[in-house]
């Protein structure tokens, strides 16, 4: 089985996001990139079912950190690693680069690809559901379990309330990954040294063939705060009130 | 112009925000618009019965399987856009509309906005409020007609519940496109809550990634204990099996509404909102000051975790005498 993995590098929501001054984007100069929480999923999956059943496995990433992220996966098990060139300082749309992922799903004789159930630039619509409708295959999003027998997918998908759903899928087919069976492995700094020796390819981008889904007029902060109260920063000082605040309203314990 | 809200249901059961994409499309409609109601499942008689505020219903109808793939529901519903040709599609953002909004953008060629919380409609245009980055960022766009919207639950008020009359009601056979299907549902697992029911707590700690590891896990559960509280966690601390899936808070996990709902190192996306944001008294610890749970926060406070879970638990050890 071959399988393509798609990686993309995001800003760490985590840290503090400043709007540019065009007040249409986020100020990338002094932003940490990271991968993709749920393509780090993703990869995982990829690498457990080449564990469990033997695959190629491909990886493609885009975005700022691309080559130290395709070493990482390397290091974890990728067989081949490629990055996709994006324009510099814009966020990746996942409208615009699945084109790029069905082109190179064909050119790589994938039988599967798999990529993050959602990225959180994603507002114009999520990677799986594209890549699928573009090369005609199925798709299932939200994964939190992949088993493989041979051509044959057991996908097990999450729903509301703790509802599990799962379905049988044959191969070719786009798997939108909520949850590694696993939680992603880690790799030691000598793994990764060793991989860093690994070719990185390059991929030119294909033309995304869609309209422009919207155009972005202004970003903002949400409103902070509502009607909440700020107790601060001090530990202590929280904690007292927050006893006061409990016993008040009949919460602390008896 | 038409306008088609994607409404679900899985079993018997149809989904809440159901009603709430009926009232988004209702809240944009204009005069002599209509509001078209699409299911696909096996409830058509519940959708009958629920889906009154909208012009019309358009049922397809399941016997064979209790969730309709992703692949078979955007199926059916492209065969209800071309047949129909409306100016706008609201898809919830679900697990099934995860699959269905990209699907029908990419084979339509129409734009796509997803987790929509507010509407405006200009004529031919819409101004669309969406969150990007985890709910930290929001978007304002401008899109054409036709178009597609995959719109955030809870953003919506519900429309009222009620009958809609049989004449509205246009039933087609969903049974064919199942059996033909690439994906087939083969099993549903519906959790056992006898050991854990969130939904019942009157009291929750959730702890988030902040949380940092499995043995800290422990301090809070200790701090839960002197509350009278049940432990919860959010996706990534249950992902790492650091709690089980029954103590899930949020999208794909349990939606509570406790009395008390401290919230220790989550940031508060908006998938974590769904589940919590009801709770009558939310108080929120988080280092960074921007986390979006302080929106929704009734005290919020930037301290490190673990002073405040040290703290509280001396003072309410000291408290109760142990
Ligand atoms: C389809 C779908 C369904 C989903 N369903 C769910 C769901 O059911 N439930 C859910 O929770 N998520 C769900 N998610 C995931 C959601 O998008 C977020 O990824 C998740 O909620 C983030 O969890 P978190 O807040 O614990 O982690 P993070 O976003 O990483 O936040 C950790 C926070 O801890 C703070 N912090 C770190 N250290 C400390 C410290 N020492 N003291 C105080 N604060 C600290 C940080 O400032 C940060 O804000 C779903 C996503 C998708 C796509």
């Amino acid at each position: 089985m071959n399988i393509l993995v798609v990686l993309r590098m995001i800003p760490d929501s985590a840290g503090e996001l400043q709007l540019a001054e065009d007040g249409r984007s986020i100020d990338r100069e002094w932003l940490d990139f990271q991968l993709n929480d749920f393509d780090d999923h993703a990869l995982e999956e990829a690498i457990l079912l080449k564990e469990a059943g033997g695959a190629k496995v491909t990886a493609v990433a885009v975005g700022e950190g691309a080559n130290r992220v395709l070493q990482m996966a390397a290091a974890r098990g990728a067989d081949e690693v490629v990055a996709l060139q994006s324009e510099e300082d814009a966020m990746i749309s996942s409208r615009e680069i699945a084109a790029s992922i069905a082109a190179m799903a064909r050119a790589k004789s994938a039988d599967l690809v798999l990529c993050g159930v959602q990225s959180s630039e994603d507002v114009f619509g999520q990677l799986a559901p594209y890549v699928g409708a573009l090369l005609d295959w199925p798709h299932v999003s939200g994964t939190n379990r992949i088993v493989a027998n041979g051509a044959v997918l057991r996908v097990t998908q999450e729903r509301g309330a703790g509802v599990a759903v799962t379905y049988e899928l044959a191969t070719p087919a786009v798997l939108g990954v909520q949850t590694a069976s696993k939680a992603p492995r880690y790799v030691s700094g000598s793994k990764l040294r060793e991989a860093s020796k690994t070719p990185i390819g390059r991929a030119t981008p294909e033309s995304s063939g869609f309209e422009r889904s919207a155009e972005i007029i202004t970003l903002r902060l949400p409103v902070q705060g509502g009607s909440g109260e700020n107790l601060g920063g001090n530990a202590e000082t929280v904690a007292d009130r927050l006893v006061s605040i409990l016993a008040a309203k009949g919460l602390a314990r008896n | 112009m038409k306008l088609i809200a994607c409404t679900e249901g899985h079993s018997s059961k149809i989904e809440a925000f159901s009603l709430e994409m009926i009232a988004a499309a209702r809240s944009i409609a204009q005069a002599g618009d209509e509001v078209v109601a699409f299911f696909a499942g096996r409830d058509a008689e519940g959708a009958s019965a629920s889906f009154g505020a909208a012009d019309r219903l358009i049922v397809a109808r399941a016997t064979k399987s209790d969730v309709i793939p992703a692949e078979t529901y955007a199926l059916l519903l492209r065969d209800v856009i071309t047949a129909e040709s409306p100016g706008l599609v609201l898809v919830p953002y679900s697990a099934n509309g995860l699959d269905v909004a990209a699907d029908i953008a990419a084979r339509t060629g129409w734009p796509l906005v997803s987790y929509v919380n507010e509407i405006k409609r200009h004529g031919e245009s819409l101004t669309i409020v969406a969150q990007m980055y985890g709910g930290k960022i929001l978007a304002e766009c401008e899109m054409q007609l036709p178009a597609i919207l995959m719109i955030n639950p809870g953003a919506f008020a519900e429309a009222a519940p009620g009958a809609i009359t049989a004449v509205s009601v246009q039933t087609i056979d969903a049974d064919p496109a199942l059996t033909s299907g690439k994906v087939k549902m083969v099993a549903i697992d519906v959790p056992d809550y006898a050991d854990v029911d969130l939904t019942t707590a009157e009291r929750i700690v959730c702890v988030g990634r902040g949380i940092g590891d499995e043995a800290s896990i422990d301090l809070a559960r200790n701090l839960a204990t002197m509350l009278g509280a049940e432990i919860a966690g959010s996706r990534p601390v249950v992902d790492n099996g650091w709690l089980p899936k029954l103590r899930q808070v949020g999208k794909s996990g349990q939606k509570v509404k406790p009395k008390l709902y401290l919230a220790l190192g989550v940031s508060g996306a908006p998938e974590h909102l769904e589940g919590m944001s009801q709770a009558d008294l939310i108080i929120a610890v988080n280092t960074d000051p921007k986390a979006p749970i302080f929106n929704v926060a009734h005290y919020g406070a930037t301290c490190d975790l673990f002073d405040l879970v040290a703290n509280l638990s001396d003072r309410l050890r000291a408290g109760s005498g142990r």
